[in-house]
């Protein structure tokens, strides 16, 4: 598998840490009850298709990555760095 | 008080020719990492070039003048090497005094390229990274940077990383040069 | 048909003529008191548990491919006690049992062998834990021998002791651990459960679950809707897709673990070998082929095929442990989908639906847990209360923090398992 970093290019799986779903990026309230905080942090999708996930460009500029993809083919639809997807409250679900 | 003795990081390691390549030491006697400030990565670029002659560069890129080189090592970051900063740059963006911390080395010769492709998953031909192109990645399981030169590659990795990153270079000079 | 060694010497002296299909293949019927969803080891174990401790119930398996097509024979075949957690280790040692007395319960040859497993470690603080751990299998109930060195090198002589990085110290023996001939228990206890009624039903997807007021009344499927009084969802890596349909999300994530095997060998490896530091085990099947695996590849996946670069990282690690491997070709890899789940430990439970029940979470270690899963997932089923070796795989101690059975002591996280 290869990930197009958006400051990098194209790059081997082997230079990206794997964080998880990009649910990580819609942290709860630190009171929104447990059931919030439960699925913050345990309950997933994990979608059989098209996912959105954390990925973290460790062995090259460090970025983080919310990368679109499907888990049953690899196939890769799109890269952005996270802190884009962040700042400009892109949907990261 | 005892007097230390300077060593650089590949001291007793390099310089080593194995056919016709050669892996040699470069000494850099300044390497500063500068991070610019949120927000201000426009004028911290020209202030850097106003201190020392080179624009913050772009991903993957590299910027020189005379001895002053500027390497972009990742998001929003690069090393400075050969000259030293001044302390007024701060104002622009975090520096952090890199000098001694990283082995710097030159790969030359014909198929010095063939041995990076072995180490490094990434494309370092010639049609994709020209002189003056540089990219982080990994060279088997270390962190490294890796710039063209116009007659090489200049690698660097964590001094820590020194002699691991000799073994793996000249290990894999000696598999290419048996070929040849 | 009964096996015995009487039949397999007539069948012989006959042509191989008179063997006939191990378990029928039924059309489904319109209503059963027991569906369960998927026909993995845990699924086929839970219906042969329900027939044959809890009679009198018309029980179906669903299963969307064959039997035999999923994990259960997909993995390495490690089968072993030596857990440390209370909450786990009770369960553990309680699927070891039932795993000796399995071939006999069943008359089918699994093919189950307690070779001994040896877990290596490099380190005096690695010995330390080894040592704990070995104490706390003992005070289970169960075996394990601390063997120094030269204990090992006895065992495993060709190991490279020297390592730089990863000298070998010691191991923690394992004796009763073993391995079993994976698809061979899917079949028998498809058998076995079909001999006692169950009706065994494989190409058929279940595509909803269908509940009236909280209450399941059955499913719908790919051969049409089937009516039931108790649903028990036991699909591993497809967990999460399989409880969406009752509109409930897991702690799962759903990741690749591949396996290996080289061409066949002569005997020159008795044990399991573990070499945790390098994620890396190693066993000798029967036939000679060296079988071994280490980590996931780390990503969520559902495509039941490796990337590249984990296998190159296990490549190394066998080379690091037993570089005499160098000398051996690869034949085939494959993978499988792990239902991984935050702490690495399994979900045995109820849900939220009344007669709708979950069994998931396994991750790289379900298969030594086929027998005593089947066992704790029928009780729970007939009885509606969990089996005491099972009391502590609840659903909700992700939401509680109470009783998190975080094996490794990395975390209760996705991604640390
Ligand atoms: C490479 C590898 C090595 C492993 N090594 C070991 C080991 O050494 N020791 C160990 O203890 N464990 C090991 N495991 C883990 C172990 O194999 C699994 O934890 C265990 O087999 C999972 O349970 P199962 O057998 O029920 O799963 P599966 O066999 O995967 O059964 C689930 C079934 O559900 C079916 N299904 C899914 N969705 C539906 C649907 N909608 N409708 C109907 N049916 C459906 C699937 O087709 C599948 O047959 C390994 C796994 C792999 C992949
Ligand atoms: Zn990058």
């Amino acid at each position: 598998m290869r990930i197009k970093c958006p400051l990098c290019g194209e790059r081997d799986r082997r230079e990206f840490y794997y964080q998880g779903a990009a649910i990580a990026l819609n942290r709860p309230a630190p009171d929104a009850g447990d059931e919030a905080w439960n699925d913050y942090i345990h309950n997933r999708e994990n979608p059989a298709g098209r996912t959105k996930d954390l990925w973290h460009h460790e062995a090259g500029c460090s970025a983080w990555l919310v990368v679109e993809r499907n888990t049953v083919t690899h196939e890769i639809y799109g890269v952005e760095l996270a802190e884009d997807v962040k700042r400009g409250s892109k949907n990261a679900d | 008080m005892a007097d230390y003795i300077a060593k650089t990081p590949c001291d007793g390691l390099l310089p080593q020719t194995i056919g016709s390549l050669t892996l040699t030491e470069t000494a850099v006697d300044r390497m500063t990492s500068f991070m610019p400030w949120k927000g201000r990565e426009k004028t911290a670029s020209k202030a850097l070039k106003a201190a020392c002659g080179v624009a913050f560069p772009g991903p993957n890129e590299t910027s020189a003048s005379g001895d002053v080189q500027a390497i972009w090592t990742g998001r929003g970051q690069c090393f400075i090497l050969g000259v030293e900063l001044p302390d007024g740059l701060s104002a622009e963006g975090a520096l952090t005094d890199q000098s001694d911390a990283w082995a710097v080395m030159s790969l030359r010769g014909d198929a010095a390229v063939d041995v990076l492709a072995r180490l490094c998953p990434v494309d370092l031909r010639d049609a994709a990274f020209k002189p003056g192109d540089t990219v982080r990645t990994e060279m088997q399981h270390m962190m490294v940077s890796v710039t063209r030169m116009d007659d090489g590659f200049q690698i660097m990795v964590m001094r820590s990383f020194a002699k691991t990153a000799v073994h793996d270079l000249t290990e894999t000079m000696k598999a290419i040069a048996a070929r040849a | 048909m009964r096996f015995s060694a009487w039949q397999v010497l007539k069948e012989g002296l006959t042509g191989n003529k008179g063997w006939t299909p191990h378990w029928r293949s039924p059309e489904p019927k319109a209503e059963y008191d027991i569906i369960i969803i998927g026909g993995g080891g845990h699924g086929l174990s839970t219906a042969y548990h329900l027939a044959a401790k809890y009679g009198g119930k018309r029980i179906a398996v669903l299963e969307k491919g064959y039997i035999g097509g999923g994990n259960v024979g997909r993995n390495t075949t490690i089968v072993r006690a030596n857990y440390f957690l209370k909450g786990n280790s009770e369960f553990y040692s309680h699927s070891l049992k039932l795993w000796e007395r399995m071939e006999k319960d069943l008359n089918y040859n699994a093919m189950h062998s307690q070779r001994g497993i040896l877990n290596l470690f490099h380190s005096d603080g690695q010995r330390d834990a080894a040592a704990r751990r070995g104490n706390m299998m003992i005070n289970q109930g169960d075996d394990a021998i601390l063997l120094d060195r030269q204990g090992v090198r006895e065992i495993v002589p060709y190991l490279d002791y020297d390592n730089i990085r990863f000298p070998v110290y010691g191991a923690l023996y394992h004796k009763r651990g073993g391995t079993a001939r994976h698809d061979a228990v899917a079949w028998g206890y498809a058998r076995g459960a079909d001999q006692r009624g169950v009706d065994i039903i494989q190409n058929c997807e279940v595509t909803g679950i269908d509940i009236e007021n909280g209450v399941v009344k059955g499913v719908q499927t790919s051969k049409g809707p089937i009516k039931a009084k108790k649903v028990g969802m036991v699909v591993a890596g497809r967990s999460s897709q399989v409880a969406a349909m009752a509109g409930m999300q897991v702690p799962i994530e759903s990741t690749v673990l591949q396996a290996f095997v080289t061409e066949g060998l002569k005997p020159v490896l008795d044990n399991v070998v573990t070499f945790g530091m390098g994620h890396f085990y190693i066993s000798q099947s029967d036939k000679g082929g060296l079988v071994f695996g280490g980590d996931i590849d780390m990503y969520a996946s559902y495509a039941q095929r490796g990337n590249l670069p984990t296998t190159e990282h296990v490549v190394e690690a066998a080379m690091t442990l037993m570089p005499m491997i160098g000398k051996a070709k690869m034949l085939r890899s494959w993978g499988g989908i792990m239902d991984m789940s935050p702490d690495g430990s399994p979900v045995i439970d109820k849900t939220h639906v009344e007669g709708l029940y979950l069994n998931c979470g396994w991750n790289y270690g379900g298969f030594k847990a086929v027998p005593a899963s089947g066992d704790c997932f029928a009780h729970l089923m007939a009885k509606d209360e969990p089996h005491p070796v099972a009391a502590k795989f609840r659903l909700d101690r992700f939401r509680t923090g109470q009783n998190i059975l975080d094996e490794e002591g990395s975390g209760s996280q996705h991604n640390l398992h």
